[in-house]
């Protein structure tokens, strides 16, 4: 009996363990896309103002935020002092190798692969006009993000408390 | 057989339609329309043996 009641407790626990992290997977992502946009806007001043090369000013960004998308950065800056690679690749490989930690899906990657490919190879006017550009596509994912965790989080939740206990029901 | 199946059954009907509930919420009722068949089959995969059962005994009951 004693094992019964603490084996239904385990499921329990672990499909409600399952629905929060769903959860926290869409609450997370408008945060990312929004820490982003910030870091974005960033790099335009850090270039049209200070005319920082894209080492630094990354390496300053990365350090300016706590999020989990200012990896990206900082693994941009890192490759590009490290020598071999133009802005386009290390920033290329820096999203390929970041995306993992992040709660960001394929749309938000290729709009960042996308910046990426015209990073470091025109003028500061090109430059800001990409940045702007991107800025206005993270804007529309961070306004479709936030519709879709309205939608799921709750939902996640509640279906992974009820999931477990339906599975309590059937096997006890 | 006994009083707890009712009781089960009746947990699954409950938590059954509270997922009903929560899918059809967040705009997902194709969703929410299969979980309300798995509820049925569930309970009739349950049902079923004592249903087999009251067959037997009425066959019983009319063989002489």
């Amino acid at each position: 009996m004693v094992l019964k009641i603490g084996g239904s407790l385990l499921v329990l626990a672990a499909s409600s363990l399952i629905g929060w992290i769903l959860a926290g997977d869409f609450s997370r992502r408008p945060n990312e896309l929004r820490a982003l946009q910030g870091m974005l806007e960033m790099f335009e001043t850090e270039i049209t103002f200070m005319s920082n090369v894209i080492a630094d000013a990354f390496d300053k960004i990365s350090k300016s935020s706590q999020s989990s998308v200012a990896l990206f950065f900082k693994l941009t800056a890192e490759k590009l002092q490290a020598g071999g690679m133009n802005a386009c690749q290390a920033w290329e490989a820096a999203v390929k190798e970041g995306i993992r930690a992040t709660a960001l899906n394929k749309e938000d990657e290729s709009i960042l692969l996308s910046f990426g490919k015209m990073l470091g190879n025109s003028d500061v006017e090109g430059q800001v006009k990409n940045i702007r550009l991107t800025l206005h596509q993270l804007k529309l994912q961070e306004q479709k993000a936030e519709e879709s965790r309205k939608k799921n989080e709750s939902m996640c939740k509640s279906l992974g408390v009820l999931g477990g206990l339906a599975v309590v029901v059937v096997l006890c | 057989m006994g009083i707890d199946m009712i009781f089960r059954i009746a947990a699954i009907g409950i938590l059954v339609s509270i997922l009903n509930q929560v899918l059809i919420r967040s705009g997902r009722e194709e969703i929410a329309m299969m979980t309300t068949l798995t509820g049925v089959i569930v309970v009739l995969a349950m049902v079923a043996k004592e249903i087999v059962n009251l067959f037997d005994t009425v066959k019983a009951m009319f063989q002489f």
